[in-house]
């Protein structure tokens, strides 16, 4: 048996550790969840190791060191991070720590109102001055938005004019869980799908010669 | 009746999972070729990349794992034949931490060698797997080389002709994504929001709804919902180039189409199981007042 032969009969058997806890729990499905937790972890290290930090920090660092002298800072940091290893200076990993947070805090908080929030809000405030088709549709929009809204405003006790609007406001939320449950089982079907085909046409098939 | 309705209820739930089973396995087994339709997202995109001219850009990123392989693979691997077919060059990166690259380079190869025409290098680059998809994002909009200074086998990118004069990702006319999780979404809010570059996107069908919003809010060009989203595209790619149409009619290996006829069983199952599990339950409900 070649090593890709191996491998197909490696996967064949963990693809099926996995499958046996859903007749019961059993130490082979135990073995496969730790194997796999294992293995993504050493494939992560590995994968930014190689991928990232030797590209973009080890090789231009020992290749020229005066031009991308700059690069410390960031490799520093990281180092940082790891100091919390060590109890008795964990405390300078915070700032590193801290660094990090905040890079974070402004790329995202530009992508979530430039990206998001605005561009999400123009969309609901459409134009009402003529009927259409869209017009009615962007009413329903309007309508569902506001009431949902209005569901999950917790500040003031419901009363009798808000109490009904946040009902209609549920009815939305239904239907859009009803879609995303939908969507989900069609996701979860896909990857049984593909175990499956896996399993009948990379493994069975050849073994017998089919 | 009655006893059937509550030893129903009552059923192992382990009969269903066989159950299931026997209905997606039956499909692969006995293929049954069932109708895959088109929806408008997925048109929409298909179009856009069908306008696209010979020696245009375009940057393909493998966001997603081999969790959700079976739903991903086959819509970047068509998307990457589609862009082949008409010439377009393609970059091609990997954001996904845990297993992306991988993925990627499978399917490069796998559909490389489909069309030995297209030179690497000149046609299309992979530039690899980079770590902390929003800071690259960032950086792509400013130096793409700063984030990416080799391709996928530690060669600077500067000698690839494929990579000159190309500065940030503004120059790209597409991004499309394959995406699972909150990559995807990135590509939409970050790249497209601040530097004006198009996406497609590719997500997994748990993660489909959300990005309704954003197609209709003209932030996205197409989506591919899902397997059913891929289906539809192979479905657009076959009907359009006909060698195409050949090798998916012909092709041994894992198509969405395909897989389409189990989920379209399996949605027929649960869906009995659905109406059945719900009447046995009113059914038995008001026997059960009674009684008591």
């Amino acid at each position: 048996m070649d090593l890709t032969g191996f491998g197909t009969w490696l996967a064949a058997f963990l693809t099926l550790a996995a499958f046996s806890f859903l007749y019961k729990d059993n130490p082979f499905f135990r073995f496969a969840e730790s194997l796999f937790a294992g293995v993504s972890l050493g494939y992560y290290v590995g994968n930014v190791l190689n991928q990232t930090l030797v590209p973009n920090l080890f090789t231009p660092l020992t290749q020229d060191f005066g031009g991308n002298w700059d690069l410390l800072v960031p490799g520093l940091l990281g180092l940082m991070l790891y100091m919390r290893g060590v109890p008795r200076i964990g405390w300078i990993s915070r700032y590193a720590l801290g660094i990090y947070v905040a890079y974070y805090i402004g790329v995202d908080f530009t992508r979530r109102i430039h990206g998001e929030v605005l561009p999400q809000i123009a969309r609901t405030i459409m134009p009402l001055n003529s009927f259409s088709a869209a017009t009615l549709v962007s009413l329903i929009f309007i309508v569902g938005v506001y009431s949902v809204l209005i569901y999950f405003f917790f500040s003031k006790e419901q009363n009798a004019v808000t109490r009904p609007i946040a009902r209609l406001g549920t009815w939305f939320l239904m239907i859009s869980f009803g879609a995303a449950f939908g969507f989900t089982v069609m996701g979860r079907v896909a990857l049984l799908i593909g175990r499956l085909n896996f399993l009948i046409l990379d493994w069975i098939y050849p073994t017998i010669g089919r | 009746m009655q006893a059937f309705f509550h030893r129903l209820l009552a059923l192992d739930r382990r009969w269903i999972f066989l159950l299931v089973l026997i209905s997606v396995t039956t499909p692969i087994l006995v293929p049954i070729g069932l109708p895959v339709t088109t929806t408008s997202s997925t048109r929409n995109a298909f179009e856009y990349v069908e306008a696209l001219k010979p020696g245009d850009l375009v940057w393909l990123s493998f966001d997603y794992g081999p969790s959700s392989a079976p739903e991903n693979d086959p819509m970047a691997e068509a998307f990457l034949r589609q862009c082949f077919t008409k010439k377009v060059r393609v970059i091609i990166t990997a954001l996904y931490p845990l297993g992306g690259l991988g993925l990627a380079n499978q399917a490069v190869a796998k559909v490389a060698a489909e069309f030995p025409e297209a030179k690497y290098g000149v046609d299309y680059i992979n530039l690899g797997y980079k770590d902390g998809a929003a800071a690259v994002m960032r950086s792509l909009g400013q130096d793409i080389t700063s984030a990416f200074p080799t391709d996928v086998n530690g060669r600077p990118v500067s000698e690839f002709p494929i990579m000159e004069g190309l500065r940030t990702i503004r120059q790209v006319q597409l991004v499309f994504t394959a995406a699972t999780g909150l990559i995807g979404e990135y590509w939409i809010t970050q790249v497209h929001a601040q530097f004006g570059t198009d996406v497609i996107i590719g997500p997994t069908a748990v993660s489909a709804p959300k990005y309704y919003a954003f197609i209709n809010a003209g932030q996205l060009i197409g989506m591919l919902g899902g397997m059913k989203g891929a289906a539809e595209y192979e479905k657009l790619l076959a009907a359009k180039h006909e060698p195409l149409g050949k090798f998916y009619r012909s092709t041994a290996d894992f198509t969405a189409t395909k897989g389409m006829d189990g989920q379209t069983v399996l949605h027929g199952v649960i869906l009995a199981l659905i109406v059945m599990g719900n009447l046995a339950f009113f059914l038995t409900r008001g026997k059960k007042a009674g009684a008591a």
